[in-house]
């Protein structure tokens, strides 16, 4: 399995709702101003008052890899997932299956998108919209220690195995 | 160590590759009865209505093969075991020993005995080589029996494909073994509306034709036609370790290690009998997220690994043109065979539709149409956690107003189930 380099860090409670990563990412993938291109999704959650922005994770087990009838959804060098939209017929089984719902459509293929980490960019484009409000931040390489994710390691591994 | 893998599937390619990425040692034979490289069956109703070229259906070239130095024998059909010579007779007569084997041949497809199955015009959407057939196939009506996923894709594809479509399922219901009467029926009336006639409880009786389809005839009503595509469902292959004197039930029996009850022959894919992960009932789901996993625990043990599946979960979609449905879990129909506190929560919004099946307060299943389906992923993560639904809704009452950023995976959960 490739090994993720860096990983984006969401702080729900600092996200103002001004929806500009989206408009940023849009614009990074699509070179257009349109949410709905965006492979971010800021939902709003009517009852809290709360924003929450919501991209990839790009799960190590990921289950979109294995539901994908044609075999679309390919990890990349960089440990991200990402959709081939050459192949995506749209049947939207990766947004089902999803834990957190974050593949979004292109409202004008109808094919699956998700976060590439704005691969080549210093910075995803995301993360340089939210520098004031820091809801969006990058977790460069090593900022999540090594112990803390040997020890999960060892915890998933302690689970899978029968001993 | 010789590995001899039967099937040239999903599982058995990704039991292949999974094992030659760890031991470059290993000898890896595969026994293919066909004689392409490894496709996936789930995109061949898409290759034949054209939304896909034919190249995208393969998962493996000819030389991803040769670059992995696995030996793949194509037009090989096992026909015997021996487990104490440790020898594979395929039907050449040639033996072929092992150390360890692995069986993933997977299903066989149903073909029911109707009277004129054999005439010209009736094909299959299982395999790659009937599925090229049907598609050179010129035709204007067809009929297809037998309404589960495959059905289902195929008649879309055939529309696309400018055919007038019927489907007919002897059930009451549109995918029965994955969808619940209230949400088939919604599906049923989408179908109608893009031109596929659906005809339900009916029983097809005969195929009319004399050398070439001209027609079927169902205990209701004649159809003529000149097309017939069997989806009548897939068997598990238990014939061949019948012959080794291997333990089947419905499947291929196997441990947590994918082993069958000899322990130098493994199983995987969609032969073998597993068990549920969420509820650790015996369950057969032969889905491709499924014979992946199953591969991989079984890749994982040949090469000495201590690993334990965890099961299999059911998890299908159905699509066609604009209409967009999920379904996980048990439906109502599997909920009425096991005792305890059964719940249904349904939501409905226009065309969106959400049916979501509780046992003992816990998320057991879920279906769902349209927009609601797009979250159904956290209904699934409900399932696997085994969250307390009663004890969500409460919490979610006592929540502080904007106070509450730490909860805020339950409050969208919640959300969705209209709480």
């Amino acid at each position: 399995m490739n090994v993720r380099r860096e990983q984006l860090s969401i702080d729900p409670e600092k996200c103002t709702g001004c929806r500009r990563c989206m408009i940023a990412c849009a614009m990074k993938h699509h070179g257009r101003i349109d949410p709905g291109l965006s492979r971010v999704n800021v939902i709003r959650l009517e009852s809290q008052d709360l924003n929450v922005p919501v991209i990839c994770m790009a799960c190590d087990t990921a289950p979109c890899i294995k539901v994908c009838p044609m075999n679309a959804r390919i990890r990349q060098a960089n440990g991200t997932v990402t959709t081939n939209p050459d192949v995506c017929i749209g049947c939207r089984a990766c947004v089902y299956i999803c834990p957190a719902g974050t593949p979004r459509i292109d409202p004008y293929t109808g094919r699956t998108m998700t976060c590439d980490m704005c691969e080549g960019e210093t910075e995803p484009w995301c993360v340089a919209a939210c520098r004031q409000e820091k809801a969006l931040t990058l977790c460069p390489t090593g900022a999540v220690s090594h112990r803390a994710a040997r020890q999960a390691a060892g915890r998933t591994k302690k689970f899978h195995t029968c001993n | 160590m010789k590995l001899v893998i039967i099937g040239n599937g999903i599982a058995g390619n990704q039991v292949a590759f999974d094992v030659r990425a760890k031991d470059p040692e290993a000898d890896i034979l595969i026994l293919s009865a066909e004689d392409v490289p490894e496709y996936d069956p789930c995109s061949l109703p898409y290759f034949l209505g054209g939304e896909c070229q034919q190249t995208d259906v393969f998962r493996k070239t000819p030389g991803d093969y040769k670059a992995h130095r696995i030996d793949l024998r194509f037009d090989a059909r096992a026909v015997s075991i021996d487990p104490d010579k440790k020898q594979v007779t395929i039907h050449t007569g040639e033996e072929i020993g092992y150390d360890k084997l692995v069986l993933a041949h997977g299903g066989d497809l149903f073909i029911p005995p109707l009277p004129g199955i054999d005439n010209a015009g009736v094909f299959s959407c299982k395999q790659l080589s009937e599925t090229r057939k049907l598609a050179a196939h010129n035709g204007t009506g067809a009929v297809v029996i037998g309404s589960g996923a495959i059905g289902i894709e195929a008649a879309e594809a055939l529309k696309r494909k400018g055919y007038e479509v019927y489907v007919i399922e002897l059930m009451d219901w549109i995918l029965p073994s994955l969808f619940d009467e209230p949400t088939a029926r919604r599906l049923e009336t989408e179908l109608t509306g893009y031109g596929i006639q659906v005809f339900t409880h009916e029983k097809v009786m005969e195929i009319k034709g004399d050398g070439h389809v001209t027609g079927v005839v169902t205990d209701r009503r004649t159809i003529d036609c000149d097309t017939v595509v069997v989806a009548t469902g897939v068997v598990p292959g238990t014939a061949l370790a019948k012959t080794a004197g291997i333990e089947t039930g419905r499947g291929i029996q196997v441990n947590r290690q994918m082993q069958t009850n000899d322990p130098d022959i493994y199983a995987c894919g969609d032969c073998v009998e597993t068990i549920d992960a969420c509820t650790g009932e015996i369950a057969m789901f032969q889905l491709k997220h499924n014979a992946i996993e199953q591969a991989q625990v079984a890749a994982r043990h040949i090469l000495g690994e201590p690993v334990r599946y965890l099961g299999a979960y059911a998890f299908a979609r159905a699509h066609f043109f604009d209409t967009h449905a999920a379904t996980f879990g048990k439906t109502q129909r599997a909920l009425d065979c096991v005792f305890g506190d059964k719940r249904i929560v349904e939501r409905e919004d226009k065309n969106n539709y959400l049916r979501v099946m509780l046992l003992d307060n816990q998320i057991v299943g879920g279906q769902a149409i349209g927009t609601f389906a797009d979250e159904l992923g956290l209904l699934i993560g409900a399932m696997w956690r085994k969250d307390d639904f009663l004890d969500i809704a409460a919490k979610m009452r006592t929540l502080p107003k904007g106070g509450a950023v730490h909860a805020w995976p339950m409050v969208r959960l919640g959300t969705l189930l209209g709480m």
